[in-house]
């Protein structure tokens, strides 16, 4: 079903609070730098566990940014979405009055890998500690993985199509992809993204039960994809959340169209099995190009998934060849998120945000602490490369099976 | 504490169980305005008369939580103290 003049979805705003930077300004200094922001966790209640290294946020304050009546009724998750969908409307340069004048143009969609895990075991404490009358009654909303969609529209007054995906680590690519569809069937603006919090006790103890977990204890060898060295991932706390919006819509407002998300497609090749996530990763990869009209030889860069478990990287490097053809060997390839480790579903979504930077940038940030390589990749390390980036692919997929990717096109204002 | 619920308490205890912040005056001037009229949503609600029942060891009437007012609210939880001593 393609119209003559399909409604185009472009990023015009960008959102991000993550371990290495509370706005997308200090978060692209520090990624294009390459500074690794890896550290011991410390997080009370934590230090005693055998997971040791993450990317913790350290300087949010909730408080200076969030209303107190948000803060008590949502976890940290939502704190970082609402965050994070703040920063993003202003990049697009969409106030409260903008969005107050057109409330049904603007929905909100977002992914989430767990939901809130900080807020759940206060109350789950309360429970058993007390008994189930000190259950306080916000507890209902505020674990659930739509929270953040909800308290975004709720606190901006977003009355457009809403929804949440819970589609593992991958699921902050699909989140984009439906925001696409939306803008695409007649919503304007979309905010959309993801954010977690899994650094927390319950959250931690719930992860420890993954094989792919790096419980190493130096934070800068405790994550190094496609090297011999590769010891797992370790998690991280934030995300990002970008403005999706008609192409039209942003000419009308006068604002520059960052980039565009031209194609994307999810597989599922099943928990933990990384062979055969070779497989589907290569088709989400055919997919994603073949919505975008785009061939193998226009991707300027690949964003990797980069797990960090041997069989996992081979399966990726291998994806990226079967799908990309010579291509897939000359190509730069890069995995900033060893800077900061996977925040699960919003670990895409830092990438998506990072590629169109890179795009306004003309440079691709390094893959921090990984040296040697030992797939047939052009892996980015040490420093920025720079380079003309007018098409992006950003992959990702999740522990429990899913795959996406994501092809992204520099807009029109990324072209100086 | 009183064996009465007052518009100071009430206003504590929307700050502790909502983070609704309202001086107990203006809850006083303005206590036949909506609930969310001070941003104080049905959760909200909820917990503030689940805070009530622990703290006075006694249940609130049922229709509490649907108190639309806060006067409607003091007469309601008042009266069930006031039964319940």
């Amino acid at each position: 079903m393609s119209a003559p003049h399909p409604r185009r979805a472009a990023v015009t705003g960008i959102g991000v609070v993550a371990p290495n930077g509370t706005n997308t300004e200090a978060f692209w200094k520090a990624t294009m730098e390459g500074v690794a922001v890896l550290d011991r966790i410390t997080r009370d209640g934590c230090e005693h566990l055998p997971l040791r290294v993450a990317g913790q946020i350290r300087d949010f304050d909730p408080p200076a940014a969030i209303e107190e009546r948000y803060l008590v009724q949502t976890d940290r998750f939502t704190h970082f979405a609402m965050a994070a969908a703040d920063l993003a409307l202003d990049d697009a340069g969409l106030g409260r009055s903008d969005t107050d004048a057109a409330p049904f143009s603007v929905g909100v969609v977002t992914a989430a890998g767990s939901g809130g895990g900080e807020f759940g075991q206060r109350e789950l404490q309360q429970l058993w500690g007390k008994g189930s009358r000190f259950v306080g009654p916000y507890q209902s909303i505020a674990w659930f993985y739509a929270a953040s969609t909800g308290q975004i529209s709720i606190r901006r007054g977003l009355k457009g199509p809403c929804g949440v995906v819970a589609s593992d680590e991958a699921g902050g690519l699909d989140a984009l992809a439906h925001a696409a569809r939306a803008v695409r069937r007649g919503t304007d603006v979309m905010v959309a993204g993801a954010t977690e919090a899994p650094l927390a006790p319950y959250s931690m103890v719930c992860q420890l039960g993954y094989e792919e977990l790096s419980t190493v204890d130096e934070p800068d060898r405790a994550y190094r994809p496609f090297t011999t060295a590769a010891c797992g991932f370790v998690p991280a706390e934030g995300g990002a959340m970008l403005v999706v919006e008609a192409e039209g819509s942003a000419r009308e407002r006068g604002v520059p169209v960052r980039a565009t998300l031209a194609g994307h497609a999810a597989t599922f090749t099943g928990a933990s099995r990384w062979r055969e996530s070779r497989e589907g990763l290569a088709q989400a990869i055919r997919g994603a190009l073949d919505e975008a009209g785009c061939a193998p030889e226009e991707i300027d860069v690949v964003f990797a998934d980069a797990l960090g478990v041997p069989e996992a990287d081979r399966a990726e490097a291998l994806a990226i060849a079967d799908a990309l053809g010579p291509h897939g060997t000359r190509v730069p390839v890069t995995a900033p998120k060893t800077a900061v480790g996977r925040a699960y579903g919003a670990a895409p979504v830092l990438d998506v945000a990072t590629a169109v930077l890179a795009m306004e940038h003309g440079l691709i940030p390094p893959t921090p602490n990984v040296f040697d390589i030992c797939h047939d990749l052009d892996l980015v390390t040490v420093r920025a490369r720079a380079a003309e980036v007018r098409t992006a692919l950003v992959l990702s997929r999740g522990l429990m099976g899913s795959n996406a990717a994501l092809v992204l096109r520099r807009g029109a204002a990324g072209a100086s | 504490m009183s064996d009465r619920i007052t518009v100071e308490e009430l206003a504590e205890l929307m700050k502790k169980a909502a983070g609704v912040t309202v001086a107990p005056d203006e809850l006083q001037r303005r206590s036949d305005s909506g609930f969310d009229t001070f941003g104080l949503d049905s959760l909200g609600l909820l917990g503030i008369v689940g805070e009530l029942e622990n703290r006075y060891g006694t249940p609130m009437p049922p229709d509490a939580e649907k108190s639309k007012s806060p006067r409607q609210f003091l007469e309601l939880v008042n009266s069930a103290l006031l039964a319940g001593a």
